[in-house]
């Protein structure tokens, strides 16, 4: 069963600018899914499609079986959505601003008042709860908004940049909210991020979304073992001569599919890469290049977005250009 | 039914909102009540000889409770929702969506309904009479929460189809020359003639007179006929409006 299918989905804005260039989704339910890309890559606005805030230029999305442009009340029954900049009222506490969203769900007074204690437990916020949303911190709003999106058991849930500006533990505290739902509840997540090792950590499925079109997708190990090669840093001595020399040589050995320079390392992708460690070091070493440090990795989800979009995932920063028809 | 629970419940997150802002909800009572006892303290000994009300502080109810109405701040209130998101969030529920906008503009309706009566109570005890009693003044509340929704409407359109708070801003200052434009301070037999044609043309000024006609002659049939039918006009044209802008943001 798909939870979200969408097909040639489209959304422009005026004057000719593409946000959303016709994407296919097929998300089977139960599975966290990766949506990854730089702000303007068009994430939110796919986001905002699939939960029944903008209507599609052209295509078709369908969620829970569920056509987005018709059935938008019956979709939003069924999923909850914690939007980038948690958008919530200052003015009310936590525990009303849980309960209202109750009520607007359909639950009874007494429901909705006992589903805002459970939720205000399960994220932290118990002992706050009775304080104004305006004094919480950013960690605290989101987690707040988490569970204002769980309020009504959704079986799909929207998380759009849910860590964005967060520090290390409240994000933490975030994905292990987000894995709980999944493994514990079987909720499907469908979560966007600029954080490629959130959606390492936590995706079962990733799409690289770049101006507008998906590049690539699969599960993080597929999108990274079908780069075929290993990655081994070198660190030369001697500054940038040294490393452009280095670059130079190594695009010569056997085996290897790509060089890059990357800040002060050399990245060299190549297959079986531990058995190749000793042939770079002799050569580079043969040349009078001095190596500060070698080190061999697998291939992480920023080499996949490396390779796919030819640039480094910054987060916080715009993608590279608009896109125009 | 669901609208109605809704907008109920949207309504009372509203009211609450503006009880938790002390500073706003003073002001709007403030305000009208300052200008009220302005007016009584400047024209009442010279309202019965110079233009024939003896019953100046029944006179100048009506303009009060107007004052107080155009604080209707639906407009405001969704747009400071939608830059917080919380528009959003509402939207994201299983609520139908107009309760978003109802729910604002009844809050409009009820604050409205609650400052007219707080202004009549004050008015009684600075002299004005009603002379159409109980039912003339429950009357003159209906008025007044009719009008908050009616002229509320503007800044909600305003809202919707711009999502900027400076072009919400703009309906207030759509209704202040309405508001000035008519027999706030005195009748319109003694304006100037430029001035007695602009709030001849202007809704407000049957709106007021309407009201009028209840605190100071009692039951008169055509001053309320005339009031509901600028009601209904300036209605129809602020609904309208929001209509369009309602279908503009396609929600």
């Amino acid at each position: 069963m798909l939870a979200i299918h969408a097909q040639a989905l489209v959304r422009t804005f005026p004057p000719d600018i593409r946000a959303v260039d016709g994407i296919d989704l097929a998300i089977e339910a139960g599975r966290v899914f990766g949506f990854l890309g730089q702000n303007g890559s068009g994430k939110t606005t796919t986001v905002r499609m699939l939960t029944t805030l903008l209507r599609p230029t052209s295509g078709a999305a369908f969620v829970d079986g569920l056509d987005v442009t018709k059935q938008g009340a019956a979709i939003r029954q069924r999923i909850g959505v914690a939007l980038q900049e948690a958008g919530l009222d200052d003015v009310q506490t936590g525990r009303e601003l849980l309960t209202l969203q109750g009520r607007l769900f359909g639950m009874g007074a007494g429901e909705a008042k006992a589903r805002a204690a459970e939720l205000l437990r399960v994220v932290d916020l118990e002992f706050s709860a009775d304080r104004r949303v305006g004094t919480y911190s950013g960690g605290m709003k989101r987690r707040l908004d988490l569970a204002a999106a769980l309020v009504h058991r959704p079986s799909i849930v929207f998380l759009d940049e849910p860590t964005t500006g967060l520090d290390p533990i409240s994000r933490d505290a975030i994905w292990r909210y987000v894995q709980r739902l999944n493994q514990e509840e079987g909720l499907t997540v469908f979560l966007t991020t600029q954080y490629l090792e959130e959606a390492d950590r936590l995706a079962h499925e990733v799409a690289i979304m770049d101006s507008g079109k998906i590049v690539a997708q699969g599960s993080p190990a597929e999108l990274k073992g079908a780069l075929g090669a290993d990655v081994v840093t070198v660190r030369p001595e001697g500054g940038e001569a040294a490393r452009t020399r280095a670059a130079e040589i190594l695009r010569n050995l056997g085996g290897v599919e790509e060089v890059r320079q990357d800040g002060e390392a050399v990245r060299v992708y190549i297959r079986e890469g531990a058995r190749a460690i000793p042939r770079v070091v002799l050569l580079l070493d043969e040349a009078g290049i001095a190596l500060a440090d070698v080190q061999h990795s697998q291939p992480t989800l920023d080499d996949v977005f490396l390779r796919t979009t030819g640039h480094h995932i910054e987060p916080g920063v715009a993608a590279p250009a608009g896109v125009k028809k | 039914m669901r609208l109605a629970r809704d907008s109920y419940l949207l309504t009372m997150r509203t009211i609450r909102e503006s009880l938790r802002n002390p500073a706003l909800l003073g002001g709007n009572v403030f305000i009208p009540l300052f200008f009220f006892f302005v007016n009584l303290g400047v024209f009442k000994n010279i309202a019965a000889t110079g233009f024939g009300v003896t019953d100046y502080a029944g006179f100048a109810l009506p303009a009060a409770i107007l004052q107080a109405v155009s604080n209707a701040s639906a407009g405001q209130g969704l747009v400071q929702d939608m830059q917080r998101g919380y528009f959003d969030k509402l939207a994201l529920t299983a609520a139908p969506r107009p309760a978003l906008i109802l729910g604002r503009m009844g809050a409009d309706v009820t604050m409205a309904i609650v400052l007219s009566a707080l202004i009549i109570g004050v008015g009684m005890i600075a002299g004005a009479r009603i002379e159409s009693g109980i039912a003339g003044a429950l009357l003159l509340l209906l008025m007044s929460g009719v009008f908050a929704l009616v002229y509320g409407a503007m800044g909600v359109a305003l809202a919707l189809r711009t999502g900027s708070p400076q072009m919400v801003q703009l309906s207030f200052l759509l209704f202040f020359p309405l508001l000035f434009l008519s027999p706030a301070f005195a009748p319109k037999e003694v304006f100037t003639g430029w001035l007695e044609f602009l709030a001849t043309i202007n809704p407000v000024t049957y709106v007021m007179e309407g009201m009028r006609s209840l605190v100071l002659t009692g039951w008169d049939g055509a001053a309320l006929w005339k009031a509901a039918a600028a009601m209904g006009g300036l209605g129809l044209f602020t609904f309208t409006m929001t209509a369009l802008a309602y279908r503009h943001r396609s929600l």
